[in-house]
């Protein structure tokens, strides 16, 4: 089956021809497969949210192409359809909630759609439901904690039934709990209602949990494989402004004391095992 | 939150009586109507009238009248002026005069004037206020939507602008959170907000609302991003999740609605000019 998203040397410039031009991407060739959750990691300036971006039409590309289910974001006219097939999910929670009122808020996808109301408020129930926010849906956002107010963003996303989610540093802003629960929601989405989930994180330990990694520098993809191939490849990761992941750094700190550990180490649980195993 | 606490901007008071559960479109219509009839009242007989009706919607809502009448202690300086401004400055040339001090003369058709106007504005007050206690600003917003809708067709962007409000209401409490992280923050720099004269003072308010200011647009930036992501394209062939159902309550109320302004006309058109 072809591929959900593909980028082809794809390049964008802020501000093209005005004197003042970032190039923010450089030739990127990406593709993304149904179903499948990526990590974007790639310290800031890098390129991500830019990428990002253009997956769900806000940009488009200066050369190259993005191709959304076969759909070029190059043309206006596909706009609408790139944007029903991929939602978007930012940063900051109160900068992308609009109403006063939580179902309102996650409605207001669906109603842009132009959804008659009976399936808007299915769509809406549907949405409470898999992220478990049913009791807060007639709380107004500003009541809720900082993990509450993105897993409505997410919500919101979620009723205009995308086919495909991309998270722009969805935990960023959240303290540690937060974090976990919105994690733990965008795993089990995709996991789930197979919803392809691109994740762009700063967090090495969000970026294990996915099928696949990129890590991007300077515009360009300088990275790419399995979480276990991303780390285990030396300190390349280091020298593009990363980390490793808690586990991996736990293994390199005890292999430079002699003890020997595998290379692939980088979930807590499979260091745990490991070293039960030596003693 | 300091701040917010003073925000009183659509305070809602829930609950279940019949004034609301009316639509609230019945419930716009008739706060318009009412506000019409107050620019035309001029008697103390139509005011009593009005002060009746006024009373028993505030008792068939449920609202406590110490609550409805605290929203008028911050105004009670600007009534009391505005009286003091009418009795001193109305008259006409056949007015007779109560008393005289000064510069200033008190004539009969002033302290009428000044009566009257300020019972308009407390009347104006008090019906707007039922209005939002007893209607969410949500059930406010989508009313307003449905009554502009027509408007559409003349060019109005009526969906765009109730859009806009319901952005701002959401914000508003947002951009008071922020302001008052920004004056804790100057404070805890050394800013000392209380004190000074008055132009002293008023030069440190600039560097709280700057920062305030640049971080709005910043967030309305993000804002835009966020609905165009979400397929947002202006009201056109948007639709909405709530839809509204008037009931026989509605064509009760609006009844009552009709008798009342009929009587109120009724009471405005008799009425013997007093000069």
């Amino acid at each position: 089956m072809n591929p959900l998203i593909e980028a082809i040397n794809l390049s964008y410039t802020y501000r093209a021809g005005s004197g003042k031009e970032v190039k923010a991407l450089n030739g990127v060739n990406l593709q993304v497969a149904r179903g499948e959750i990526l990590a974007i990691t790639g310290q800031n300036g890098s390129g991500k949210s830019t990428l990002a971006r253009h997956f769900n039409g806000l940009l488009t590309p200066s050369k190259g192409e993005v191709l959304i289910d076969g759909l070029s974001a190059a043309d206006r006219i596909n706009i609408p359809a790139i944007r029903k097939l991929v939602g978007m999910v930012f940063q900051n929670p109160d900068n992308q909630l609009i109403s006063s009122i939580v179902e309102e808020d996650i409605a207001f996808g669906p109603e842009n759609l132009g959804l008659p109301p009976t399936v808007i408020r299915d769509r809406v129930n549907h949405a409470l439901e898999s992220l478990n926010l049913q009791d807060l849906r007639h709380e107004p956002p500003n009541q809720l904690s900082e993990g509450q107010k993105q897993l409505v963003a997410i919500a919101g996303v979620i009723a205009m039934k995308p086919k495909c989610i991309v998270f722009d540093e969805p935990t960023a802003h959240l303290d540690p709990r937060g974090r976990r629960k919105v994690l733990e929601s965008i795993l089990r989405l995709n996991r789930d209602e197979g919803i392809t989930t691109i994740l762009l994180t700063h967090y090495m330990n969000e970026a294990i949990h996915c099928d696949r990694m990129i890590v991007m520098d300077r515009g360009i993809v300088e990275m790419e494989g399995t979480p276990c191939e991303v780390f285990g490849r030396g300190d390349r990761i280091l020298s593009l402004g990363l980390d490793y992941p808690v586990a991996a750094q736990l293994a390199q700190g005890l292999r430079l004391k002699g003890i020997k550990m595998p290379n692939d180490i980088i979930h807590t649980e499979e260091i745990l095992s490991y070293l039960c195993q030596l003693k | 939150m300091e701040l917010t606490k003073n925000i009183t901007l659509g305070v809602y008071l829930p609950g279940e009586t019949a004034i609301h559960r009316l639509d609230p479109r019945t419930k716009i219509i008739a706060a318009t109507i009412l506000i019409t009839l107050l620019l035309f009242i001029k008697s103390y007989e139509a005011y009593g009238v009005f002060l009746i009706f006024t009373a028993a919607i505030i008792i068939v809502a449920g609202i406590p009248f110490s609550y409805a009448l605290c929203g008028l202690k911050p105004m009670l300086p600007v009534l009391i002026l505005m009286w003091v401004f009418q009795l001193f400055l109305y008259s006409t040339a056949e007015a007779e005069v109560l008393f005289s001090w000064w510069l200033f003369t008190a004539t009969d058709e002033g302290l009428h004037m000044g009566n009257l106007i300020t019972l308009r504005v407390l009347f104006l007050f008090t019906v707007t206020t039922i209005l939002t206690l007893t209607t969410s600003i949500v059930n406010l917003t989508d009313g307003l939507e449905s009554l502009l809708k027509p408007l559409r067709k003349i060019g109005l962007p009526s969906q765009e602008l109730v859009m806009t409000m319901v952005i701002a209401l959401r914000f508003v409490l947002i951009l008071a959170e922020e302001l008052d992280k920004i004056v804790k923050a100057q404070m805890a720099r050394g800013v000392a907000f209380d004190r000074g004269n008055f132009i002293q003072k008023t030069r440190k308010v600039f560097p709280v609302f700057l920062p305030l200011f640049i971080n709005a647009f910043k967030r309305a930036e993000e804002l835009i991003v966020a609905m165009e992501a979400r397929s947002y394209s202006g009201g056109k062939g948007r639709t909405k999740m709530k839809t509204l159902h008037p009931g026989r309550i509605d064509l009760a109320a609006g009844g009552i609605m009709v008798l009342f302004a009929a009587l109120m006309v009724y009471l405005i058109i008799s009425a013997v000019p007093r000069v």
